[in-house]
């Protein structure tokens, strides 16, 4: 059947998946700690249905040929890790990473998750634990009785029991980073997971080698900018209605020779 | 039966395949770099001996892409750069040949090689551009990538390595197969030093949505022309059988 039909078809797949792309991003806009999406489209292959530079005859050439493009797709979305904004809670268990690195995260399988999401919390047993209640790699365990926690920004953790003086320290909350941020792989509750693509974890302590300071009683906002995310939004609408309208076209083309032959 | 059913039968499906022309520039609206691709219509006579010629078929062709610069769109993103005015990004296509694209949207993978959206590693000075782990990255205005290593200090900024440019005679350029376009004679363009890029910004889609549907509106009707004069040399066709007809 007619080309055109299926290579608008592939124009309105990508620009759904590109609408996808930015709900998930609007409807992340208060979330702590996330990345915003790029949804990247990719013309597909082109078929040659004649070959520019044949003989047309012994001593002439064809001068050009021609090649049918075949539509496009989303070829990735890639996570944009520019750094959201810092906004100041003073929680104590509060911590925003400004700059590069990942707060570690202890899954149920016993495999490590790497957040930005700062909102840390204690649980019944006293460790240090994400919202989902999942523990903070290295395990820190905050004693009974103490009033009042600090965390440096070089991730020592201190903490103050009543009718002590010194503090006591509690351990070193480290970080984690990789080569291409890009290629970890989100996993929905904040997480991501290491990739082939992003390359192995390398831990460091906060402040230290290129990794960002931790900064306790703020939290990094989401990076997505609302406004950017609008335009894209009438954009790719205005884009879908266009091809809708190719499919429509093709569609009264083939209907009018079914009708008149 | 005549044999104007046949011409305008070239004509009919000339026309469509000049929609999927249409129809692929419209669908990637949104693809950066995209350079939308002509399409033209050219009569191909079938003349013999001395009669009247009129047996003139249509022929569809892509001569070429329309070069014109997209619009530019500010992302801020670091490993974002759109070319200004003429020229092409150097790629190394999947068969190890050098390629050249206009799409700026880069990323570094896991080994620290710089590589397209599509995963085409970017050429520079010398081959594939690597990198170190690295903290920043800045794109000149010609092409020049300077980085700060990975826990270094803003001092320590260091000329990497410079993307390979080029700005070959467009007319000597086409669009390949896989969307890469390439030289027509087949070697491999020189670095252009005066190509100028901007850090930050993509390179839109040059495809204009209003030239394309009013093309795709104009080639409806004309092949709505074309089924005309099939039903009116099949209506011929049919009265002259009709004429000869015994009763």
């Amino acid at each position: 059947m007619m080309s055109a039909l299926y290579v608008s078809k592939t124009g309105l797949a990508a620009q759904d998946k590109q609408l996808s792309t930015i709900s998930n991003n609007l409807a992340n806009t208060s979330t702590v700690g996330f990345k915003r999406d790029r949804a990247m489209f990719e013309d597909l292959l082109y078929q040659v249905q004649r070959q520019p530079g044949a003989q047309s005859t012994q001593d002439s050439q064809l001068p050009s040929g021609l090649q049918l493009g075949t539509g496009t797709r989303v070829v990735a979305t890639q996570k944009q890790f520019s750094q959201g904004n810092i906004q100041v809670t003073e929680q104590p268990l509060d911590v925003a990473i400004n700059g590069r690195g990942f707060l570690q995260i202890l899954q149920a399988d016993g495999t490590i998750a790497y957040t930005r999401n700062g909102q840390l919390q204690i649980n019944s047993e006293g460790q240090v634990v994400n919202n989902d209640g999942l523990v903070l790699e290295p395990a820190i365990t905050v004693p009974q009785g103490a009033n009042r926690i600090t965390i440096g920004k070089d991730g020592t953790v201190n903490a103050y029991t009543v009718g002590q003086v010194a503090p006591q320290q509690l351990g070193n909350i480290t970080l984690a980073d990789f080569v291409n941020p890009a290629g970890l792989q989100a996993i929905g509750g904040n997480l991501f997971v290491e990739s082939v693509a992003s390359g192995d974890a390398q831990q460091g302590a906060p402040g230290e080698n290129g990794m960002g300071a931790l900064l306790q009683g703020n939290l990094e906002s989401s990076n997505v900018d609302i406004v950017e995310e609008m335009v894209n939004m009438i954009t790719t609408q205005r884009a879908y209605e266009m091809n809708s309208k190719v499919v429509s076209t093709a569609d009264q083309m083939l209907q009018y020779i079914s009708q008149n032959l | 039966m005549d044999r104007a059913i046949y011409i305008a039968m070239t004509g009919a499906k000339n026309n469509m395949m000049a929609q999927t022309s249409h129809a692929n520039n419209m669908a990637n609206l949104s693809t950066t770099g995209f350079k939308a691709d002509f399409e033209q219509a050219r009569s191909m006579g079938v003349y013999y001996g001395d009669g009247q010629p009129t047996r003139a078929y249509a022929l569809t062709e892509s001569p070429s892409a329309d070069f014109a610069s997209g619009p530019m769109i500010a992302t801020g993103n670091p490993l974002d750069m759109a070319i200004q005015g003429n020229g092409f990004i150097a790629v190394q296509a999947p068969d190890g040949s050098e390629g050249y694209t206009r799409a700026g949207n880069f990323n570094i993978d896991a080994f620290g090689t710089l590589r397209t959206a599509n995963g085409l590693a970017v050429l520079g000075n010398s081959g594939p551009i690597n990198f170190p782990p690295l903290d920043k990255l800045e794109i000149g205005s010609d092409g020049t990538i300077s980085i700060i290593a990975l826990g270094q200090g803003a001092e320590t900024m260091v000329e990497a390595n410079r993307l390979k440019l080029v700005n070959p005679d467009l007319k000597n350029i086409e669009k390949g197969v896989d969307g890469l376009f390439r030289q027509r004679d087949g070697l491999t363009a020189e670095v252009a030093a005066n190509v100028r890029v901007a850090g930050g910004m993509l390179e839109g889609s040059n495809v204009n949505a209003m030239s394309e549907f009013t093309e795709i509106l104009a080639l409806a009707r004309q092949y709505e022309m074309q089924v005309k004069l099939m039903k009116t040399a099949d209506d011929n066709s049919a009265a002259s059988t009709q004429l000869l007809q015994m009763s």
